[in-house]
């Protein structure tokens, strides 16, 4: 890659897993910065201007939580937090306050890698990107409205595209339920049951095995990621 | 020898005779106490003995009258003890001189004879009321003491099942406060022997400093210490138990003796009890502390085990890669880097459970029940065991259309997780694993089966047992020993049950777990 490689800013307090994080960054092109604490964090976003924030949730001075609200205030960067499993209420709400992903510790690079990418990508989509997306035997055009499992369009019913376009445009990113009951049925306080029952039609239409999706993924405790 | 009818009825206002107080000892106001009842009787009984012996002595002409008299002497003296039938006894006297002796109707005796005879009879009549007075107390001990006795054995009754001390002594205070009409309370030593209240009646019963520092002689010195309250020690043969404490209600009002003697039978009896219970608790205790130290062992044993086996092979790869990297070939470089990375997973996959372990034992678990997709909740599971499920065949068959299950998706997750993980576990290489869901009655059943080996007879019942494994020593399969303790703490605290049985057409091994069905 070349000079316009993404920067990302390391925000994390243990030092084998800064180092870990810089070489396997750095081995793909981005460039880093680091920050221990939530203070130096502050000060390294409005210094180096990052692309992204990959912050660990379990700094020693100040709570991931609240540090992710006073990065918001400061700017629209986008935030992967990392953190542990079994902690799924703390991953949601850092997603819901406005983290845009998540990497569970301990991580392989490849997942580390990917989240990273998806995260990027939806910032370029939003400065206006093509809004299309293709994976195996599955495409989807929002520009034009098109869904197609291999050569056949498919049919979705309006809340089931509504669905689909939410996790199209964050592709590769988890999508909590809050999140698409605020997209979709503008109103985050309706029954999530209905939201799992559009999903379940939306794989009847879009999975080749409904049973054993491979697009539309379930994040146990979390919401839904479309890969 | 002239007396007034109207001054004998004066001396029925006598004190109280000692056998009518004899009644205090069991606390009830004393019968007929005060009563001029007994004295009213006496005069009719007197008076109908005169009336019979009159008649006889019309018709047959008796030489000895007086012995009718004996009769009401002797009624008196059982039915009301030694006062009254004293009393009836001279009544008898007066009447028979009166109304049999010459000169009739007058208090004088004529014949010398009977002077001798009079005076003899009132002998009689002292004796027969001494003896009938006696009877009359022995009987009324046999009453009390067999009254003494069942309360006794209802109390030892009552307290015989009791396996809470605190339960215990409220049966004691109560029942003593009831038996012995008194405030009463129970002091027993504490963990550092200092004498503390632990329980009383009534419940807001306060003992003052000095009741207490007269308690603590009494412990100290094992001997009764009286003042305002009356402190006893009680104890067994073995030991010192503690305290009871008496205040006997009414104004001075003290113990009398037999109230000593129950106090003194239920304290014996109370020490025992207290004894028995605090033994019970002991040998709870040692077999809980037994345990614990079994499972301590247990999992130090695991946790050395499962952290220092993976971490061995983690270390092992790394550092053969870093001094020797060049010289392997790029195939061998990616079978160290592999097996170091698998282990690096099952490591955590050991933390997790250890962790999880932990949050079971310490009722963390608080279940966030949603709807849950069967098909959904398989499909997870099965995406995230697919590194421990490789080099194995995986099928997965769940029925369609089953409505879905109210569960904690995480925890249910977890629990296939680990299901498969412990088939992949023990299945031979390319062995077959069949995860199925199917309803069945009320509930929905999720059936993970493997090609192993199956399960031993004497391992069914332990399966699910913390850190129980299969094989033992060198044979046991790399594991945490956690996995099923695990899934039947989750599938449990999700209100469903696990099973485990031997596959019947083939070997190998099938878990069950079943969930309730949602109500439509």
């Amino acid at each position: 890659m070349t000079g316009d490689a993404a920067t990302i800013l390391i925000v994390e307090d243990e030092p084998p897993i800064r180092r870990l994080l810089r070489t396997t960054l750095g081995a793909h092109d981005y460039r880093t910065h680091e920050a221990a604490t939530g203070a130096e964090t502050l000060v390294a976003l409005h210094q180096h201007q990052p692309d992204l924030v990959l912050l660990d949730l379990g700094l020693p001075d100040v709570d991931g939580l609240s540090l992710i609200g006073d990065i918001r205030k400061q700017s629209p960067v986008p935030i992967v937090v990392l953190s542990s499993r079994g902690d799924e209420a703390a991953k949601v709400t850092a997603l819901d306050s406005g983290a845009d992903d998540y990497v569970t510790k301990p991580f392989g690079a490849d997942e580390l890698l990917a989240r990273i990418r998806a995260a990027l990508r939806h910032r370029l989509q939003e400065q206006g990107a093509e809004r299309s997306f293709a994976s195996g035997d599955l495409s989807v055009d929002l520009v034009r409205r098109l869904v197609r499992r291999g050569a056949e369009d498919v049919k979705l019913s309006p809340k089931e595209y509504d669905i689909l376009e939410q996790l199209v445009i964050h592709a590769g990113k988890v999508l909590t339920h809050k999140h698409l009951l605020r997209a979709v049925w503008r109103n985050e306080a309706v029954d999530p049951q209905y939201l799992r029952v559009y999903v379940r039609q939306l794989r009847q239409k879009i999975e080749a095995d409904p049973s054993t999706p491979t697009h539309v993924l379930t994040e146990p405790g979390i919401g839904y990621r479309l890969v | 020898m002239n007396f007034i009818a109207a001054a004998d009825v004066e001396r029925a206002r006598l004190p109280v005779t000692s056998s009518d107080a004899m009644d205090n000892v069991t606390g009830r106001p004393p019968r007929s106490a005060h009563s001029v009842g007994p004295y009213v009787e006496g005069i009719l009984t007197a008076g109908l003995a005169t009336a019979v012996g009159a008649v006889i002595n019309i018709y047959v002409g008796l030489a000895n009258v007086s012995l009718i008299y004996v009769v009401p002497v002797l009624v008196a003296a059982v039915r009301h003890g030694l006062a009254p039938s004293l009393w009836v006894s001279g009544l008898s006297v007066l009447c028979f001189n009166f109304f049999f002796l010459p000169p009739l109707y007058h208090f004088a005796i004529a014949d010398p004879a009977n002077v001798v005879a009079l005076f003899f009879f009132m002998v009689v009549a002292i004796v027969a009321s001494a003896l009938g007075t006696r009877t009359r107390a022995q009987a009324e001990a046999a009453r009390r003491e067999a009254h003494t006795n069942a309360e006794l054995y209802a109390f030892s009754g009552k307290i015989a099942g009791v396996i809470e001390l605190d339960d215990l002594l409220w049966i004691v205070v109560t029942q003593l406060a009831r038996l012995l009409n008194a405030e009463v309370a129970i002091l027993l030593p504490d963990k550092a022997r200092q004498l503390e209240l632990r329980a009383a009646f009534p419940p807001d019963s306060e003992l003052a400093e000095a009741g207490l520092a007269a308690a603590r002689e009494a412990w100290e010195s094992d001997r009764p210490a009286n003042g305002n309250w009356l402190f006893v020690p009680i104890r067994t043969s073995r030991s010192p138990i503690g305290i009871v404490g008496i205040l006997a209600l009414g104004e001075g009002r003290a113990l009398s003796s037999a109230e000593r003697q129950l106090l003194e039978a239920v304290g014996n009896q109370t020490a025992v009890a207290i004894e028995r219970v605090s033994l019970a608790q002991d040998i709870d205790q040692a077999r809980l502390g037994a345990e614990r130290e079994r499972l301590r062992s247990s999992m130090l044993t695991s946790v050395s085990h499962d952290l220092r086996t993976p971490l061995a092979s983690i270390t092992g790869a790394l550092s053969s890669l870093r001094s020797h990297g060049q010289r392997y070939d790029e195939p061998t470089r990616q079978e160290l880097l592999g097996t170091a990375l698998s282990e690096a997973e099952r490591l955590d996959r050991f933390v997790g459970n250890l962790l999880d372990m932990t949050r079971l034992d310490a009722g963390a678990i608080q279940p966030k029940r949603e709807p849950v997709e069967v098909g959904d909740l398989v499909s997870t599971a099965l995406r995230r065991a697919q590194p421990v499920l490789k080099g194995r065949a995986v099928s997965s068959s769940v029925e369609p259309r089953l409505a879905p299950l109210s569960l904690d998706f995480v925890l249910a997750e977890q629990v296939l997780f680990n299901l498969l993980d412990n088939a992949a576990k023990y299945s031979p290489s390319g062995g077959r694993i069949e995860l199925s869901a199917r309803r069945v009655g009320d509930a929905v059943e999720i059936a993970v089966r493997d090609e192993g080996p199956g399960i031993a007879p004497e391992a069914l019942d332990h399966l699910f047992e913390k850190f129980y494994r299969a094989d033992a020593g060198d044979r046991r399969r790399a594991g945490t020993g956690l996995g099923l303790a695990i899934a039947k703490g989750f599938v449990e605290a999700q209100g469903g049950t696990i099973a485990a049985r031997n596959r019947v057409a083939r070997s190998g091994a099938e878990f069950i777990v079943r969930y309730p069905a949602s109500p439509a």
